[in-house]
């Protein structure tokens, strides 16, 4: 082998991701944004530092002081607003959201567990993969992010048909629903979905994401909105529960999807 | 039929290896030799949207517009030697007599016509979609729904049948834990998922897949763990990516190795293929000439070693393109002219003496780019592959050693040498060699753990795996 040595690879490569690398760590940025009430705040940072054992027992805690709706609003949720800081700024990566999702979701189901009625969720969405294709990774990870801003999700898993999206959506009347597909062939499934949904008279965006999946291509059938990435999902379905139809999330896609 | 374990290296040396030459050269096709002092360009490419509308419509994208425009650049820019690449899509599989089959020999049959007239050395390997679902079942007479085990190996038998030269597959097996474990950075369950879970899944496979091929005098190639590390390797992405850190994903290269190994246990002659960045450690090990891609692929993925993957391939290939129109001619003209002139590269420098300077100057170029490429370098490749063979018996006990060598190698060089590691990539690797140290020393007692940690996963059912 040739003796590397010499090299000055600050000539051949540079680990941007090194130099841009952030000085605060979670401690500094939870410290701000953590409720102050002891007990909330130990709720919110069972969250934020995935102590996903811890949680129960201390939300139990909570609840001898605070209402369940306010554990979740004021401590889950806190928490999972910290997580997001910390993922939009580089500093956790997409795993410590899972981790920390998984964590919130104990929380919730505890807190739910005691409430007199069931929780009303933000929005509901539908989720599926294009028939005939069994890659799931990105769908899953999008149904947590959605799960994890308060939406009902429900998910139908990969190789779906036509035809049974379109029941579900019938069925569920959810505020939108979401398509993946990785290969050029099965997110041609997608307009069929658009097209049957629209004979039903059906008209709510559908979210369309996936490897081979482009903007020009989601966007040349009625109702399509493109996601580049699964983080996109909470923004873009957030305007859906302010109003925004497809037409409006299409025109101010770029703004929207701009910081996700 | 019995697989044959690797317990020592078919190479004496890294230094043995080198780019156009394989121990166990293959010949196949229309007069194609592969791994016998040439590097061969393999193009790979995806229909447009819509192309599946109909049997007829599929066969005029594949045969009429992507063959024909393939062997007509191929012949204008004088490529002695080009072999193809069709990556089934699902109709393909879904429907192998209808939508397989007219394909498969239509290409066939368009590209003797270009060997008979040219004599252009021409191949084609066929890679037959694996759309089996873990929560339908993953053997035969499991999935009621859809019969996708059925299929796959009804696909392979016409593919075989009707013009293939090679055949290739990117099994799934072990990914529906590999994903979960992914997402939460488990590098136990990561093992688990590929490393055991997908390596019996191609102890299943893989001996089918190699009859087929001998029944129908063709050959058998290899495996990709496409659907797992590759997965890993995507997510790690570049230094703008913050999904999974880049050590975890060396390390799952690393593991996916053991596994991809499999293919050639069970017969498979090789090349394997192109998406799996194991090759090296594969070539290292079994001297079977192996297929790989980097910067030539950019038109299906940015990985972080786009020049050190070609040091040692015997086919190098551009991945996967969808057909559509460039200034330069259509995709797949422009890829294929892409990855031949780099392949006239390195058959020059063979000519000339000098491939394994330029072996050294891929590998120089991105040795410490990442991780991953650092421990897919020839001389780590071949560590790694040590490891495997030292504990060539055991899927289990090979995978783990794997693993662990690569987080021992990245350790090493990110505290001594030039290869540098984010803060975040550094935290993850203790927790690996943490991890990983931590594991049993027997198979048994480490499937016992994980098949009770691993329980609740969403579509895992140890029934898949005979467990």
């Amino acid at each position: 082998m040739i003796d590397l040595k010499s090299v000055n690879y600050d000539r051949v490569l540079r680990r941007y991701d090194i130099q841009m690398e952030a000085k605060e760590t979670p401690e500094d940025i939870a410290s701000k944004m953590v409720p102050q009430d002891p007990l909330l705040r130990k709720v919110a940072e069972d969250v934020v530092f995935m102590r996903y054992k811890n949680v129960q027992d201390d939300v139990a805690a909570a609840l001898e002081s605070f209402s369940p709706e306010d554990i979740i609003d004021k401590g889950l949720v806190k928490g999972m607003d910290v997580v997001s800081e910390l993922y939009g700024r580089g500093i956790y990566y997409l795993p410590h959201v899972m981790v920390a999702a998984d964590a919130m979701d104990r929380g919730v189901k505890l807190c739910e567990s005691k409430m007199a009625s069931a929780r009303e969720a933000k929005g509901k969405v539908v989720m599926h993969v294009a028939e005939g294709d069994p890659h799931d990774i990105g769908k899953n990870i999008a149904a947590v992010l959605l799960k994890s801003n308060g939406f009902n999700v429900i998910d139908m898993g990969r190789d779906v048909a036509v035809e049974d999206v379109v029941k579900t959506v019938e069925s569920e009347k959810p505020n939108l629903v979401t398509g993946t597909a990785l290969m050029t062939t099965t997110m041609t499934a997608f307009p069929k979905v658009a097209d049957r949904l629209a004979e039903k008279g059906i008209n709510i965006p559908f979210i369309c994401a996936g490897g081979a999946v482009n903007r020009a291509y989601v966007e040349s059938y009625p109702m399509g909105v493109f996601a580049e990435k699964a983080a996109q999902g909470p923004p873009l379905a957030n305007k859906v529960i302010e109003g925004w139809d497809w037409r409006k999330l299409r025109e101010d896609w770029d703004k929207l999807v701009g910081g996700a | 039929m019995a697989l044959k374990r690797y317990t020592k290296m078919e190479y004496g040396s890294p230094d043995e290896m080198v780019f156009g030459e394989a121990k166990y050269p293959v010949s196949y096709g229309l007069g194609q030799t592969v791994g016998a002092g040439m590097v061969i360009p393999e193009i790979n490419f995806a229909p447009r949207p819509g192309a599946e509308k109909n049997p007829e419509t599929l066969r005029r994208e594949y045969v009429d517009y992507i063959t024909k425009d393939i062997l007509d650049r191929a012949i204008t820019l004088g490529f002695p030697a080009v072999q193809l690449e069709n990556e089934h899509v699902f109709q393909m599989v879904n429907e192998p007599e209808k939508f397989e089959k007219p394909v498969v020999a239509g290409q066939k049959e368009l590209m003797q016509k270009y060997h008979d007239e040219y004599g252009i050395a021409l191949s084609i390997r066929h890679t037959i979609a694996d759309p089996r679902l873990a929560e339908e079942g993953l053997r035969p007479g499991m999935d009621q729904k859809h019969s996708y085990p059925e299929k796959m190996f009804e696909a392979f038998e016409v593919a075989a049948a009707n013009g293939a030269d090679l055949l290739s597959i990117e099994t799934m097996g072990g990914k529906e834990v590999a994903d979960y474990a992914i997402l939460r950075q488990d590098i136990r369950g990561w093992l688990f998922g590929i490393g055991y879970l997908g390596s019996l899944d191609m102890e299943w496979v893989w001996p089918q897949i190699v009859e087929i091929a001998k029944k129908n005098k063709i050959r058998a190639g290899g495996d990709t763990n496409c659907a797992g590390a590759n997965t890993s390797m995507f997510m790690a992405g570049g230094y703008l990516d913050k999904d999974i850190p880049r050590t975890f994903s060396a390390v799952t290269r690393a593991i996916a190795s053991a596994r991809s190994l499999v293919a050639w246990e069970a017969g498979a002659s090789g090349p394997d293929k192109d998406c799996g960045y194991e090759g090296p450690i594969l070539k290292s090990i079994a001297g079977k000439p192996c297929a790989q891609e980097g910067k030539g692929a950019q038109c299906a993925h940015a990985d972080l070693m786009g020049n050190l993957i070609a040091q040692v391939c015997d086919l190098w290939s551009n991945e996967s393109v969808e057909y559509h129109p460039e200034f330069g001619g259509s995709s797949v003209q422009c890829w294929l002219g892409n990855i031949g002139y780099e392949a006239a590269l390195m058959n020059t420098a063979k000519q000339l003496k000098q491939d394994k300077l330029l072996r050294d100057l891929y590998m120089a170029t991105d040795r410490y780019r990442s991780p991953e490429s650092f421990i897919l370098a020839y001389d780590n490749a071949y560590k790694i592959g040590q490891a495997i063979v030292e504990n060539g018996n055991d899927i289990y006990l090979r995978a783990k050693a794997a693993g662990m060598t690569a987080a021992r190698l990245i350790e090493e060089e990110s505290k001594a040498g030039k290869l540098k590691l984010s803060k975040h990539e550094q935290d993850m690797l203790r927790r690996i060699i943490t991890d990983l140290s931590a594991l049993p020393d027997e198979q048994g007692k480490f499937v016992d753990q994980c098949l009770k940690a691993y329980k609740d996963i969403p579509m895992f059912n140890p029934k898949n795996y005979d467990l």
